[in-house]
């Protein structure tokens, strides 16, 4: 018997041999099979790419068709906060004054407009129209300010009218909204009264916000107020004709818009809403949209492919926020110097964020706001900074003596979970370790946690996006405010508070643009943040779709001047 | 009748033994090691697991290069590129030499450090704006990509920064129109990079001794970095190796504690069987059907893990509280059958104790079922675990599992590929080890397939 176990063994190998041989034989079947059906599909998908090229730019029709990275929640202009709405309320709506193609402003419904110390008029043309044919008119603007800062409207942005007599008392309930200063004196005169002086007021009306709202079709609408297409009336460029939830919207030009100049388009098509970069990436690669904005790892196919890649700043400033709240070690202006000087934005964008598009930041005032007559960096220059870890180290020494400690405990950083956020999170991690031996640790929460978090000040460092809302320094000039809700940090100071002060009531652009240099300078002096980075987009535009713009202030992707030119220049 | 004569009778010639063994005898568990030893791909795997266990244990010691490391000079560099630097002085802010240029040319060599362009107003220009490209420009005017503008013509230079790799860069600079917008002149000039490093570097990364061993302009070999770096330069095989610590501690402490434990159960419940049985299987019912993913983030915060700590404990008490019930049916069934075996019966007649029939006839009897399980369920665990990871649920950065690393890896694919293909492959490989041990070892130990041969 023994004797017959090997031969039993060795026809089981056998066995086990030939099975595995017919078992290569079906996987290498199954390989050449699968490449074959690729093969044919790639080929077959190449040949609906091509089909769908007219998708994307219809010259025949005069549209084009555009992809949203989210929906809008809906589209009532007294309660949007979004980016999304903002870009579709600024093609359906106009307000009393509007941005150019060159991000300038430009009479809207209103033609001319005064403002004073104590308010402003605004004159309103005669030809402006709503989507029915009716006229615009200044009860529209009248109602819908009243209607945005009723706290029974519970707007979110009410804030923005604050400047305008009693709004903050009608927005906490002391007084009936009725009081609010602003008075449609007739169809075509606007009268608005100051609390304080507000030299700015011309580029908040251009806010979404102070958009009009008709009472009449408010009325009908019982509640549901921009719900849907049907819900709205529309003064803009375009108006909504159809908009399916979650999926796809139709905006037509509105034959009753006063400027012809405006809406080139006869129809875009909002046929795509996803965040998903890269499907839009493929989406544009096939025809089947006009624009798409690229992330870093997508520019070199975008350069194999030969595009005009074309890049413009978003208007949002990053920067690290520290605790100023008593008791935090961050409250410490030597740890906070010693940081700051451990550390160089310059090198963060290029070597750990590594977007083209991205402007190291140097200063809480971005690169692009206007100053007394040029731009404000360039009138007012932001500190020189230079990484000096020797100096750095001797802070942290000082630091280490007035806090007590023998060495700085662990401190949280609160980001977001978004990947640039991450990115950057963790490449700060090992800066502060490898350079002044901190201990950082990453607390990454969704968006809504994180606010909370903010506000409850529950975290040492954490990284602050600031979005204009628009056109003038102070959205950037008063974050730092000790009265700002914003300031989560808890910044407090006295020279900020005064010098914000003045910027917001002085008339003199001068004065105001003096505080904001003395604000830009205090920031870095008392290391109330660290600047990070300017955001910025690389995007690709289809060459036939002219007149698009990406802007820093107002929607981030506007349509409204764009026109189709086949002609090759 | 003829009587049979006593002389017919012969004794039978004794022999010592009425048979013979014709096979040498074997415990239960030499028969289950030889067949273990034919099975060729259980061998395989068997070394692979081992292979993997050194990598974890012994690696991070012959490897010692600190996986939280930034080399921000090789970023995203994949394994096998050359490797000779130029040894350059720190960098220093540029300052802008005097006078203008005729074209656009370099002002300085084109290092990793910086790239330094210079160059003389373009005809009709409002302002300038310079690209970088990877191609030659053609004739589609795509100069690559904007990095940056200036909107007069007062600034006639640009100095990129911008993650520079060695090789070959295209800058053009376009000249913009009145609107600030891009016009049709350009200017382009093609660059080659060259890899550099400084001295302070070189020390920091200790690739020479002192400061005194190297001069400006020498020639010297960047840190070696075996499988390339990740997105922030950091070592990809010191990461691999560190995450294998956290995968394979997920992959097999876990499973151990959650089999044990329903072993145990299963076989309480078996044995004791009636009423006892159908309660505790019940409970087992309940304990199926909660959702793993709902409890894997209430056990984060139940145990307040606090933020930059790593949530491998609430995983791993996750995975045991909730996975046991699979092993603690598969025991209970077998017992179930066991208990009813002949040879259970004779003992218990001849008086058995339970402990002496629950040790000697029934856990030995289930232990093959329960080694193979275990072989399976160490590949779930660490795919429940990279799983977690890759959804951010599982490791505190910069601790780094193979989860989460292909997680980082698959944002950069098309690029740089290695940072995706290695984390990978090594869960595939592993799993797939265990797989085919776990499949060997059921071969090897299951009874039934003895009596084949």
């Amino acid at each position: 018997m023994i004797e017959n176990s090997t031969p039993i063994a060795d026809r089981n190998d056998n066995f086990t041999r030939s099975a595995g041989k017919q078992l290569a034989v079906y996987a290498l079947y199954a390989v050449v099979t699968l490449a074959v059906v690729v093969y044919l599909l790639a080929i077959a998908a190449g040949h609906t790419g091509s089909n769908g090229a007219d998708m994307g730019i219809n010259v025949a029709n005069n549209s084009i068709t555009i992809a949203l990275r989210e929906e809008p929640p809906q589209l009532d202009t007294g309660r949007s906060t979004d980016g999304a709405s903002v870009i579709v309320l600024s093609h359906a709506f106009e307000g009393l004054i509007a941005y150019d193609e060159e991000a300038q402003l430009t009479p809207g419904v209103a033609e001319r407009w005064e403002i004073r110390t104590d308010g402003a008029t605004f004159w309103l043309r005669e030809d402006a129209r709503w989507s029915d044919g009716q006229p615009v008119t200044a009860h529209d603007f009248e109602f819908a300010w009243k209607r945005a800062i009723d706290p029974a409207t519970a707007s979110e942005y009410s804030f923005i009218f604050y400047s305008i007599k009693n709004a903050e008392a009608i927005n906490t309930g002391q007084l009936p909204k009725e009081t609010l200063g602003v008075r449609a004196v007739n169809d075509r005169l606007l009268e608005v009264e100051f609390e304080q002086a507000t030299p700015y007021f011309d580029k908040l009306v251009a806010f979404v916000t102070y958009f009009p709202v008709r009472e009449d079709f408010y009325e009908r609408t019982d509640g549901r107020y921009g719900a849907d297409a049907d819900e709205l009336l529309y003064n803009g460029p375009y108006m909504i004709t159809e908009w399916v939830h979650s999926a796809s919207m139709i905006w037509k030009k509105n034959p009753y818009y006063w400027n012809d100049k405006r809406g080139f388009l006869d129809e875009i098509r909002v046929a795509y809403i996803t965040a998903d970069t890269n499907a839009k990436l493929n989406l544009f690669k096939d025809g089947q949209i006009a624009d798409t904005h690229l992330e870093s790892p997508m520019l070199p196919s975008a350069m194999a492919a030969h595009w005009q890649i074309d890049r413009a700043m978003d208007g949002t400033v990053f920067f690290v926020v520290f605790n100023h709240r008593p008791g935090r070690v961050t409250d410490n202006l030597n740890l906070r110097k010693a940081m700051l000087y451990a550390q160089d934005p310059v090198e963060l964008v290029n070597k750990a964020l590594k977007d083209a598009a991205f402007l190291p930041a140097a200063s809480l005032f971005p690169v692009w706001v206007g100053g007394v007559k040029e731009k404000f960096r360039e009138e007012y220059a932001a500190p020189k900074h230079q990484m000096d870890l020797e100096k750095a180290r001797h802070h942290l020494e000082l630091a280490k003596q007035e806090l007590g400690l023998a060495a700085i405990p662990p401190l949280v950083l609160l980001v977001d979970a978004q990947p640039v956020s991450q990115l950057a999170a963790t490449y700060y991690q090992e800066l502060y370790r490898q350079r002044l031996g901190l201990e950082i640790r990453i607390d990454s929460q969704i968006f809504k946690q994180r606010l909370a978090k903010m506000t409850a000040g529950d975290f040492d460092i954490t990284v602050a996006g600031w979005a204009p809302d628009y056109d003038d320094a102070l959205t950037y000039g008063e974050f730092f405010a000790s009265w700002n809700l914003q300031n989560r940090g808890r910044y407090a100071s006295a020279d900020m508070d005064a010098d914000v002060r003045i910027a917001q009531t002085s008339l003199d652009q001068k004065e105001r643009m003096d505080a904001f240099g003395r604000i830009q300078q205090l920031v870095y002096d008392d290391v109330a943040m660290i600047p990070m980075y300017e955001r910025g987009w690389s995007f690709v535009v289809d060459p036939r779709l002219k007149g698009f713009r990406r802007r820093s202030v107002g929607p981030e992707i506007d349509y409204n001047y764009a026109y189709i030119d086949v002609s090759s220049d | 009748m003829t009587g049979i004569a006593a002389a017919e009778f012969a004794r039978q010639a004794s022999t010592e033994h009425a048979q013979t063994l014709s096979r040498p005898s074997l415990s239960y568990w030499q028969d289950a090691r030889i067949r273990l030893q034919s099975n060729r791909r259980a061998l395989v795997s068997l070394f692979i697991v081992i292979s993997l266990l050194i990598l974890t244990l012994l690696g991070p010691v012959l490897w010692s290069v600190n996986p939280a490391a930034q080399d921000l000079d090789q970023i995203s560099v994949p394994p096998g590129r050359d490797r000779s630097a130029l040894v350059v002085a720190e960098y220093t802010p540029w300052v802008i030499p005097a006078g203008t240029v005729a074209e656009l040319q370099l002002a300085d060599t084109a290092t990793t450090q910086s790239v330094r362009l210079q160059w003389a107003g373009l005809p009709g220009a409002y302002g300038h704006r310079v690209y970088r490209n990877l191609y030659p420009v053609g004739p589609e005017r795509a100069y690559g990509i904007p990095l940056g503008e200036f909107f007069d013509n007062s600034t006639l230079n640009f100095e990129d920064r911008l993650d520079l790799r060695p090789g070959t860069y295209y800058y053009s600079v376009v000249a913009l129109a009145e609107n600030g917008r891009p016009g049709t002149v350009a200017e382009t000039l093609r660059v080659d990079v060259r890899r550099t490093t400084t001295v302070n570097e070189a020390l920091a990364q200790g690739l020479v001794g002192s400061a005194a061993d190297i001069a400006l302009g020498d020639s010297l070999q960047v840190a070696l970095h075996p499988l390339g770096t990740d997105y922030l330069g950091r070592d990809m095989l010191a990461r691999l190796m560190e995450g294998a610590r956290v995968s394979l501690f997920i992959g097999i402490i876990a499973p151990f504690i959650y089999v044990l434990m329903g072993v145990v159960y299963g076989a309480v419940s078996g044995f004791a069987g009636g009423k006892v049985d159908q309660v505790m299987m019940r409970f087992a019912d309940f304990v199926v059907a909660l959702p793993f993913l709902l409890f894997m983030i209430l056990f984060k915060i139940a145990f307040g893990i606090g933020p930059g700590e790593s949530g491998i404990f609430p995983m791993l008490i996750a995975m045991i509280v909730l996975l046991w019930p699979a092993t603690a049916r598969l025991v209970r069934g077998q017992i179930l059958q066991i208990r009813e075996q002949g040879y259970v019966e004779a003992s218990k007649l001849l008086g058995a104790k339970s402990s002496y029939l629950i040790f000697r006839h029934m856990l030995p009897n289930t232990l093959g079922v329960v080694l193979v399980t275990l072989t399976f369920e160490i590949p779930r665990a660490i795919f429940t675990e990279a799983f977690l990871s890759f959804i951010g649920m599982g490791v505190a950065p910069p601790t780094p599992s193979w989860g989460s690393m292909s997680n980082e890896g698959i944002k950069t694919m098309l690029n740089t590929p290695h940072e995706l293909i290695f984390p990978a492959l090594l869960i595939s490989i592993t799993v797939l080890a265990f797989n085919l041990l776990g499949d060997g070892l059921r071969d090897a130990l299951d009874a039934r397939m003895r009596n084949t041969e």
